[in-house]
């Protein structure tokens, strides 16, 4: 392997060195510093054209209504945001607020992210009671995810249904509309992302080859199981089958990037300890994200947020299922404080983005797609879905309120927008009957 | 094999003479509501006019197909959130508005049903959480948690449901994982599980902690106080600046104030009693060392309690102390009611069972609310009193444990995969042996190809040439075993679309993943092997023997807890200061009520109906003292009479079901009423639709609960099921959120300035049938009248259950069949599994 012709690369020696003198917030210096050859799968050279991201942000339960959405009569650059969104103000040139989107299926009051980015029908699957389709992350990920380690990222957190996300185990969804699992924690994405092995290189490839051998092991049973098994039994295992397929192209990727060691972000991030619950698990996620794109770990994250533990973090002892029906008295405190925190959060995500620097000098933020907000409006309202997007990634003409004039606009539109304006090759998403072209404009 | 083949001509017979007697389900729209249609909707949604797309002039009534069923969710849709009919046209009246969207939402739940049936296949399943846990218990004899897998799905059905039982990538990964980590304790030599036993004196453990503490505490108060009233700057007595003096004045009255109590009193200097303090529960800790191996251990403590205490308070709880728990907080394992004294204490054991992931470290404290915010409202109730702490309920002696005990499950493991072979190694031959003996375990019953067996074998060798020794390369091949397919999935061989009869084999597997939700014993296979299992006699000899068998309670735990949505129970947390006595302990007391009754209804084959109505409740001391039952000693469940006028007996009356019933401060007449339609009368209210305007109205007026819900009749969108399910609510109103008695709602302010209310209830009502009646008891006795349409609930969802497919028109002859054997029966509880075991769908793919 090329093992050998990369690893001296990395003495540990150095890198430690390297992360002591960048604890500031500075532009990548890392391939330069070594001197190293650009080769396939490093973050680029300096000058070159940063890659596009894209991050979806889902946030379960819905927004209290009367004080989150802008006056509907007040589209274009002239609006005001209203008290939920006012933390964003410092950002206002560069966030767009779409009204009037919606996934024409869902029914599901309190599934704020099963089919947010799919757009799916649960009943289009006849003799079936729950079917889903690929999510749009993931139809992005199959494109921008080729050249970094991790072909895209699902962030989570802990009891998903009490936040009002729904059934899945992330925002995202495969091809074949199975869930794909989430890292629940910042402790486990920061060491997925972030933590090294500390076997050395012999032996992890010594571990790969047995990874491959208990695949091409259990594949021996299921080509066994497969005989005689009835149509949609063989789709069951079919299942298993694509499960360890995905893993074998896991494996490769990994095979790949074995000799290189995980980039540190240059701004250092703490190992988490202990349950960061609520709102600082939410800031720390924030931190992990921009650090793995700062270090192109990945282009491609999908985040579903807590609200339950949220909203506990700040003080309501209420759940966030009661907060979501909220009518005036302490519901309706906990659902505004909610809504504002978030904001704050959401806006502390876009300083950090424009923060960090790209090896051209352009920011994190100009090259990103960022989407915020859940398939659920309000109370159990899935209408007129909460929808903010931000970052340059996609180019799109920001600092506006969009009011689209089909009430029933479907939310894939939105979507599409986003993979074309992305450069992703992609006809249709969901239930798209079209792209936004106001976006662009 | 071979008996088999001639058989599915045999089941395609049947099965064509069953079509025939029952009609295919249809969802129609009533043809009276095209009146309604043309008189609100067609002026521009006709053939003509089709505005937006929408021609409902066209539009079938028979909900037959996905596209015109999705056309009609539009249209109810759009009336539910009230677009429809534009507000500038005519409006309909509330009354034929209520009765089209009462019909159209009840046909559209029908044609969701039919266009989702089953067909009747079972989907081949994989294990479960529940499944897979048991069953790495049952071949390792090693306990794990489950917990770490993703979620099994939940889109509304039972976790046995193939169909909606995924597999991702990682689950995979964990799979291998969790079996690597069981197989190193269940390959681990013999010797590693010597019992040990270790005692810790309570005294020690935490007063030195108090002492230390105040100690700290007091040295800032006195250097405080010194420097007040020397004149010099607040730095010569080590404080930053005048606010960290203060600062620290205040922590010693927090806190300071407490500890120095604690101090003095002479219990302490023997053991230890337990307080609420601002840093949470105080809690008495053990820490297992890691030469302790995962396994079964138990956890005693010498204990007393004080009489003055109230009886909710003389409980001990047990549970682990998880990482970044907040202090004080435990995962509750078990609860202790305390008859002993602090003269004369008693002696408590907990059997516990440490899996290879669980935390080690293991906590007692007295019972309350798991909740650290809990334990300083009661500090700050005491402070209000001038006391320095809250009066104590428990003072213990010392802690210890002892383990592993009944080791013999690994050790017969261990026994099983080596044979009379020697356990030390081993030509590769040998390796083999005992490799395809395992999988042949593992696979239930069926053998492993040549060609897998060598893979396996080869795992090992790479092991063994990487330096493991002989155990330790056996963790990866067997692990490799549990993450196999023929491992984890149910597999039943349908070649061709014919349905067939299961071989015994499988039908012995079935039975014991329905009742038993593990693999069956050496029983149940012996019987299989010989072939005698699917013999009528001995298929219900076996399912008796079965429901006997302790391992049944994942069947009564199991079934009940998703037939009757008790995961509600965990939706709220329970204000604790409104409802002290309902803490964790109870709501886990709540909840085994239940199980124990389904438990108790099959051991003594009674009638279902004791579940609508019965004379006798199966609690423990915990909710005898709940309900006000007296003479009910002991922590184990058993059966004992209603005392004459109290409301228990039946599920109406459980503490549980009315919980559930509630948002952890409210109860709510809704949930309560949905709740008895849905699982009691079998006459379940549609989906709570998405869309509808919210009735804030009365939101912000303090009313009774009752008062309330008459904003739902205001709305047609609303009437349409509220008329029917709040009304039966009322009838429970009695009980308050936790499902104790009141004779008084207590209605919550949300202004700060205004007090509480109190206001008097009226429990009465209706059913949907519109029969009244006057209060609880008689909700209760029209509810008993309900025993078929019950039967039939239960029937159907232990047909979901036991096959493992949604219920659906295709299980009608089935569930039908079911309830004409049960009613001959009287309803009792086994006749219900043995008419579903003995059934032809339980015996054939």
């Amino acid at each position: 392997m090329n093992g050998s012709k990369f690893s001296p690369l990395f003495p540990k020696q150095t890198r430690r060195a390297f992360l002591r003198s960048s604890s500031a917030l500075i532009a990548l210096p890392f391939m330069e510093s070594f001197g190293a050859k650009r080769f396939e799968y490093a973050a680029p050279l300096k000058g070159a054209t940063p890659p596009t991201r894209m991050v979806f942000l889902g946030f379960g339960w819905g927004v209290t209504k009367e004080s989150w959405y802008p006056d509907l009569n007040t589209t274009g650059s002239h609006y005001e945001l209203p008290r939920g969104l006012r933390g964003l103000q410092r950002h206002k040139d560069d966030i767009t607020i779409i009204q009037n989107l919606t996934n024409q299926f869902s029914n599901e009051a309190h599934w704020g992210s099963t089919f947010y980015l799919t757009g799916a029908n649960r009943y289009a699957e006849p003799g079936q009671s729950f079917y889903n389709s690929i999510s749009v992350d993931q139809v992005a990920a199959e494109t921008l995810g080729k050249e970094t380690r991790f072909t895209s990222i699902q962030l989570g957190c802990d009891n998903a249904e009490g936040s009002g996300h729904g059934p899945g185990l992330s925002m995202s969804w495969n091809r074949q509309g199975k869930p794909i699992a989430g890292l629940d924690t910042p402790v486990a994405a920061y060491h997925r992302l972030f933590s090294d092995s500390n076997t050395p290189l012999e032996e992890q490839q010594a571990m790969l080859r047995q990874k491959r051998s208990v695949l091409d092991t259990v594949l021996e049973n299921a080509k066994t199981m497969n005989h005689g098994l009835s149509k949609i039994d063989n789709d069951k295992l079919d299942e298993y089958f694509q499960s360890i397929r995905e893993i074998e192209v896991r494996l490769s990727k990994e095979e790949k990037w074995l000799d290189v060691p995980k980039v540190q972000p240059t701004d250092p991030l703490e190992e988490p300890q202990g349950d960061i619950e609520g709102f600082e698990e939410v800031k720390l996620m924030y931190d992990i994200m921009v650090a793995a794109m700062q270090v192109d770990a990945t282009r491609v994250i999908s985040y579903r947020q807590p609200v339950d533990t949220f909203i506990r973090s700040l003080g309501a002892t209420i759940t966030g299922h009661n907060m979501s029906h909220y009518t005036n008295g302490s519901r309706l405190s906990v659902s505004e404080m909610r809504d504002e925190k978030q904001t704050q959060l959401f806006a502390y995500l876009i300083d950090k983005l424009k923060a960090t620097q790209e090896s051209d000098g352009s920011s994190l933020f100009d090259n990103i797609s960022l989407s915020y907000g859940s398939n659920i409006e309000s109370i159990h309202y899935l209408k007129n879905c909460p929808t903010i997007i931000t970052g340059g990634g996609a180019g799109v003409k920001h600092g506006r309120h969009l009011v689209m004039e089909d009430p029933k606009t479907p939310l894939c539109n939105l979507w599409l927008s986003l993979l074309q304006g992305s450069g992703i090759q992609a006809d249709s998403h969901g239930d798209s009957n079209g792209v936004i072209e106001e976006l662009f404009v | 094999m071979k008996l088999i083949r001639h058989i599915p001509l045999l089941v395609f017979l049947c099965l064509g003479t069953g079509l025939y007697a029952v009609e295919a389900p249809e969802a129609i729209l009533p043809e009276k509501h095209f009146e309604f249609l043309n008189a609100y909707c067609l002026k521009c949604h006709d053939s003509v006019e089709e505005e937006g797309g929408v021609n409902l002039e066209d539009l079938s009534f028979n909900l037959d197909s996905i596209e015109t069923a999705e056309l009609w969710q539009k249209a109810l849709n759009v009336m539910n959130s009230g677009e429809m009919p534009p507000e500038d046209e005519d409006q309909p009246e509330a009354e034929p508005k209520t009765d089209f969207l009462a019909d159209l939402s009840e046909q559209l739940v029908l044609a969701r049903k039919i266009l989702s049936d089953s067909g009747g296949v079972i989907a081949m399943r994989r294990l479960n959480r529940r499944e897979y846990e048991n069953t790495i218990e049952d071949l390792l004899g090693v306990t794990i948690n489950a917990a770490e897998l993703p979620k099994d799905a939940s889109t509304g059905s039972f976790d046995t449901v193939g169909a909606s039982l995924f597999f991702s990538s990682d689950q995979f990964e964990q799979y291998l994982k969790i079996a690597r980590r069981a197989l190193t304790v269940a390959l681990a030599a013999p010797e590693t599980a010597e019992p040990q036993r270790y005692r810790q004196q309570s005294e020690d453990a935490i007063n030195k902690m108090v002492q230390n503490r105040y100690a700290k505490l007091l040295d800032g108060k006195t250097r405080g106080e010194q420097w007040k009233v020397s004149g010099k700057s607040p730095t010569e007595f080590g404080f930053i600046d005048e606010a960290r003096v203060k600062f620290e004045a205040g922590l010693f009255e927090r806190d300071g104030v407490g500890y120095e109590h604690y101090l003095t009193l002479p219990e302490n200097n023997t053991g230890a009693v337990f307080f609420a303090t601002w840093n949470g529960a105080m809690t008495d800790s053990i820490t297992l060392p890691k030469s302790a191996p995962p396994g079964e251990y138990i956890i005693r403590a010498r204990v007393g309690g004080f009489e003055s205490a109230p009886l909710h308070r003389r409980f001990l709880e047990i549970g682990t102390v998880e990482s970044g728990a907040r202090p004080g907080e435990l995962a509750i394992l078990d609860y202790r009611k305390i008859s002993g004294s602090y003269d004369q204490p008693q002696i408590v054991e907990f059997p516990i069972t440490v899996t290879p992931s669980s935390s080690r470290k293991i906590g007692v404290r007295e019972r309350q609310h798991n909740n650290r915010d809990a334990a300083r409202s009661i500090l700050r109730k005491a402070r209000d009193r001038d006391v320095p702490l809250e009066d104590p309920a428990l003072w213990i002696d010392w802690l210890e444990w002892e383990g592993p005990i009944n080791v013999q499950k690994r050790t017969a493991f261990q026994n099983r995969i080596f044979g009379n072979d020697p356990v030390e190694p081993g030509n590769d031959k040998y390796v083999r042996k005992t490799i395809q003996r395992f999988s042949r375990q593992a696979f239930r019953a069926q053998e492993s190809s040549p060609s897998f067996l060598d893979k396996l074998v080869s795992l090992y060798r790479d092991r063994r040439e990487a330096g493991d020794s002989f155990r330790d390369a056996l963790i990866e091949p067997l692990a490799v075993v549990l993450a196999s397919p023929a491992f984890l999935y149910l597999k039943e061989p349908q070649p061709g679309d014919q349905q067939r009869e299961l071989n015994d084999l499988e039908l012995a597997v079935r039975l014991s993943y329905f009742l038993w939700s593990r693999p069956p014993d050496a029983e149940l296979y012996k019987v299989a092997r010989n072939g005698h299992l699917k013999t009528p006699a001995e298929l219900k000899r076996q399912t008796d023997r079965m429901l006997e068998d302790p391992k049944a309670w994942e069947f009564m735990s199991g079934f009940t807890s998703q037939w009757l949505h008790m995961d509600r129970l965990d939706f709220f947390q329970f204000n604790y200061e409104w409802y002290p006595e309902f803490d964790d302990s109870a709501k886990s007391a709540a909840r085994n009520e239940i199980y124990h009754t389904v438990r108790t209804l099959l051991n003594e084959n009674l009638s279902i109906g004791n579940l609508l109505k019965s004379d006798f409740v199966v609690i423990n001391d915990l909710l005898a003292d709940y309900y006000g039952i007296e003479g009910v000693d002991g922590h184990q469940f058993r059966k004992v009479k209603v005392p004459k006028g109290l409301p228990r007996g039946g599920l109406l009356g459980t503490a549980a079901v009315l919980a559930m019933g509630s948002d952890g401060e409210r109860s709510s007449p809704v949930e309560r009423g949905a709740w008895v339609m849905r699982k009691l009368l079998h006459n379940p209210p549609p989906p709570a639709p998405a869309n509808v305007p919210q009735l804030s109205r009365l939101a912000d007026e303090m009313l009774p609960a009752r008062e309330l819900q008459v904003a739902h009749m205001e709305e047609p969108q609303c009437a349409q099921c509220h008329r029917n399910i709040d009304p039966i609510g009322y009838g429970l109103e009695n009980f308050d959120a936790a499902g104790k008695w009141r004779s008084l709602e207590r209605i919550v302010s949300n202004h700060k300035k205004v007090e509480d209310a109190w206001a008097p209830i009226d429990p009465s009502g209706s059913l949907p049938n519109k029969t009244t009646f006057r209060d609880y008891y008689e909700l209760r006795d029209q509810v008993a009248e309900y025993e078929g349409d019950f039967a039939r609930g239960l029937t159907e969802a232990l047909i979901e259950y036991g096959l493992g497919r949604p219920y659906g028109f295709t299980d009608y002859d089935l569930a039908e069949e079911i309830i004409q054997q049960t009613e001959s029966e009287n309803f009792t509880a086994r006749s219900f599994v043995h008419a579903l075991v003995q059934s032809k769908p339980f015996k054939q793919k």
